[in-house]
């Protein structure tokens, strides 16, 4: 049994692949596909720049929603929130959403029950809610100009250039 | 009658005197304005375009021409409900305009109201960024941070561009206040646990907020002074609680902050949309040996 063993024992091992991590791989590559993306009909586009006039900012940010808005179509929910990186986010969040001052702070600039939909604008004339310093540190780094936040009970992922809604974890805390 | 006529001039002139006199006197300057020293103005969740912000606005440029600060702090709700040309305009553009027009600075931070792209909004000077820093003055450091995300980036910059500040004067200023007797918000902990070991480490002086929409200036914790500045447009009236954290507080008017800082020195001077002072002081700079005991527990 021994020498039979030993073949395996000695032959070059591939690092063990945790399951966990290999859904948040997974996460990455889906989040940074659509950065790609972004940067695909960004680069068919004059640059944003910082501007005094406030229309252009407005211009260029439905601009940009846009294109991607096309360049995505037809996305929904799921695309990148797969039921496996969902249940993983979710236990991510359970022990911070746990702790009643993380669910206050939470809860306290929460816009509520708003309708939103993938693909879609923020709603411009609604509060984003405040994302606790321990919550942001438990969920995975983002690329720069994507972001988490919660509507109610949800959790979004917003490209913050674009103000477009990527995806989203229905209920993801309780 | 006759007799008490003389009288009765007497009091109409010492009452008149108190009228043209009296209320004038309220808005007086408290500050040193010393001609060297770094002279700014706090409004905090302004953008509403409502009539009480422009009354605000109205104080805010009068005391201008004593006081002539060179910059205005905004503590985040720069633009409540929507980010268009018009709430640009009437929000900030319009309220603000002798200021704006005369060159003067305004440094913004966001607040759950705001839209993220504010910050490409020149006259915000945020240069692009939802947290930044910036020296007006040899020996003083302003950072804004961006309270509604704190995520680990931006707590490493923080780490970074403090210990690279030296021994200058750290102002800090952002929405969510750390310390806060509202009884509709309060003391914003999980932000508290997460910047406050980052002040300590390296000497932050005072640090403002806004998000409250009162005035609370709290007893210095751990050597540091924290002011809450949210009322230059929104007021909840009576919504400060007894709280042993509690220096002085105002929440019966709109209100916005001048601040002085000397070499040794932080001056403060708090105005009503009435025209009153309704805190004022000098808090002396805490030596960073003293913080360290102080923060030791």
């Amino acid at each position: 049994m021994l020498t039979l063993a030993l073949p395996h024992a000695y032959a070059p091992q591939k690092p063990p692949v945790n399951a966990d991590a290999q859904v948040l791989l997974d996460f990455k590559a889906r989040v940074d596909k659509y950065v790609e993306l972004r940067k695909k009909v960004d680069d068919s586009a004059p640059p944003m720049k910082k501007t005094e006039d406030p229309a252009e900012l407005r211009t260029a940010q439905q601009g940009l929603a846009e294109r991607i808005g096309a360049a995505r179509s037809p996305a929904k929910q799921g695309d990148i929130f797969t039921p496996e990186i969902t249940a993983r986010f979710r236990q991510l969040l359970r022990p911070e959403a746990k702790d009643p001052g993380t669910k206050a702070a939470i809860k306290d600039d929460n816009p509520g029950n708003i309708p939103f939909k993938v693909n879609g604008p923020y709603p411009s004339k609604e509060a984003l809610s405040t994302m606790p310093p321990n919550v942001l540190a438990s969920l995975p780094p983002l690329p720069k100009d994507i972001e988490y936040r919660f509507v109610n009970k949800h959790l979004i992922l917003r490209d913050v250039r674009a103000n477009l809604i990527i995806d989203y974890i229905p209920n993801a805390i309780s | 009658m006759y007799h008490q006529r003389p009288k009765f001039r007497f009091v109409m002139a010492f009452a008149l005197l108190l009228g043209l006199v009296g209320a004038p006197a309220a808005q007086d300057l408290t500050l040193p304005n010393q001609p060297d020293s770094l002279k700014f103005a706090i409004i905090g969740d302004s953008g509403t375009g409502s009539s009480s912000q422009y009354k605000i606005a109205e104080k805010l440029i009068a005391s201008h021409a004593k006081f002539p600060y060179e910059f205005v702090l905004m503590m985040g709700d720069n633009l409540y409900s929507g980010s268009g040309a018009k709430d640009y305009q009437k929000k900030f553009e319009d309220p603000y305009k002798p200021l704006l027009d005369s060159g003067l600075k305004f440094y913004a931070a966001l607040g759950n109201h705001d839209n993220p792209d504010e910050r490409n909004y020149k006259p915000f000077n945020m240069g692009g960024q939802r947290y930044y820093t910036f020296k007006p003055k040899n020996g003083v450091r302003i950072f804004a941070l961006d309270s509604n995300y704190m995520d680990p980036p931006q707590l490493q910059w923080l780490e970074k561009e403090m210990a690279a500040s030296g021994s200058d004067w750290k102002i800090c200023f952002f929405h969510h206040p750390l310390y806060s007797s509202g009884g509709t918000h309060g003391s914003d902990l999980q932000l508290r646990a997460q910047l406050e070991p980052v002040f300590l480490k390296h000497g932050v002086d005072a640090v403002f907020s806004g998000h409250e929409h009162f005035y609370e200036r709290i007893k210095p914790q751990k050597g540091i002074y924290y002011f809450t500045s949210g009322g230059a447009a929104k007021l909840r009236e009576g919504d400060v609680g007894k709280s042993p954290l509690t220096a002085k507080s105002f929440d019966s008017g709109y209100h916005f902050m001048l601040v002085e800082i000397t070499k040794d020195a932080l001056h403060f001077q708090v105005i009503s949309d009435q025209g009153k002072t309704v805190d004022s002081g000098a808090l002396p700079r805490v030596s960073d040996q003293e913080k360290k005991k102080l923060s030791t527990p």
